[in-house]
């Protein structure tokens, strides 16, 4: 499998097995994002999500690397987008997705960190990144009001999603 | 991969935390605190009657929409505050804090409210239909009416 995997990341960029890969795990996240959506939970500010769906981009960076997980994200962002966020929640995921892979890939290359404290980095960096884009929508700088709770229920969020990859990734061992 | 938590995620857990926190003191000061261009409004009749700084000290004499063409003054004192109604509350706007020093009304609760001085607080008097509130400057109303999610 790692054999495989090295001679996928390397060359060729499109192998089937990379994207046999892929579409599975971006189905999987998909069916999370679906299973997320149909939970009713109101916690009040708008963005506070758990992001079950993460799981999946979590796992794909560590167990195949950066490019799978890039993948399973922004096609799993733009089909939960269309079918049940709306173009603008699209819009808001695909800004949290950017700069929370971006952040994981650096952190991870770091190091230092656990999965749970990548996951947790990625959390935070997701609700940032959807603060921006509300920020730049809405053209005034007062949704930093936001801030403070979507910081911290990033990290929340992202913790819970950390372990959850941590049981998961054991599990595929 | 191994373990749930390593030194390095506690230090970026705290870190995290820590600016939290400092956000949200920063941010609880900054709305707390009237900014330079903080206005008092004052509506009366639920109309806006007047909009002025917070920081130019004033008195404002404000009649009550119930007065009558007969009890509306005929001549005009250079102090407002001589101003003669029958209904009327006086605006004290002072050291960038409001008060209502003066009311027609039998009950004085906007007298009794004391002083405002911050974004959001009001003084309301029911019987002469007034309100002062204090807004900050930043743009018109503030505040929004939804976000999307």
């Amino acid at each position: 499998m790692t054999q495989s995997h090295r001679k996928v990341s390397g060359r060729k960029p499109l192998s089937a097995s990379f994207i046999a890969r892929v579409g599975l795990m971006a189905t999987l996240a998909l069916i999370f994002s679906y299973v997320e959506a149909i939970i009713p939970y109101n916690p009040g500010v708008p963005g506070i999500k758990l992001g079950i769906a993460n799981v999946v981009t979590v796992v794909a960076l560590y167990k195949f690397g950066a490019k799978d997980a890039v993948a399973v994200s922004v096609i799993r962002v733009v089909l939960a987008g269309f079918l049940f966020n709306g173009l603008f929640g699209m819009l808001y995921a695909l800004a949290g997705a950017a700069i929370s892979l971006t952040g994981m890939i650096l952190l991870k290359k770091t190091g230092l960190f656990s999965v749970t404290g990548v996951s947790m980095a990625a959390g935070v960096l997701h609700n940032l990144g959807q603060l921006l884009v509300a920020a730049a929508l809405i053209e005034d700088l007062r949704i930093f009001f936001y801030f403070p709770v979507l910081l911290f229920s990033g990290i929340a969020a992202g913790i819970l999603v950390g372990i959850a990859s941590v049981l998961a990734l054991r599990a595929l061992r | 991969m191994k373990q749930f938590i390593r030194k390095a995620d506690i230090i970026l857990f705290i870190v995290l935390v820590a600016i939290g926190l400092a956000a949200s003191a920063a941010l609880t000061l900054s709305h707390g605190e009237a900014g330079s261009g903080a206005k008092v409004i004052i509506e009366s009749g639920g109309d806006l009657y007047a909009r002025y700084p917070l920081a130019e000290d004033r008195t404002v004499v404000v009649p009550a929409p119930k007065q009558t063409a007969v009890d509306a003054p005929q001549s005009y004192p250079d102090d407002p505050a001589e101003l003669q109604y029958d209904y009327y509350n006086v605006v004290v706007i002072s050291n960038g804090k409001v008060s209502v020093t003066e009311a027609s009304c039998k009950n004085q609760v906007c007298v009794k409210h004391g002083i405002i001085s911050r974004p959001g607080e009001s003084i309301v008097c029911l019987p002469n239909r007034m309100v002062v509130r204090i807004e900050n400057g930043s743009g018109e109303g503030g505040g929004y009416d939804s976000v999307t999610s």
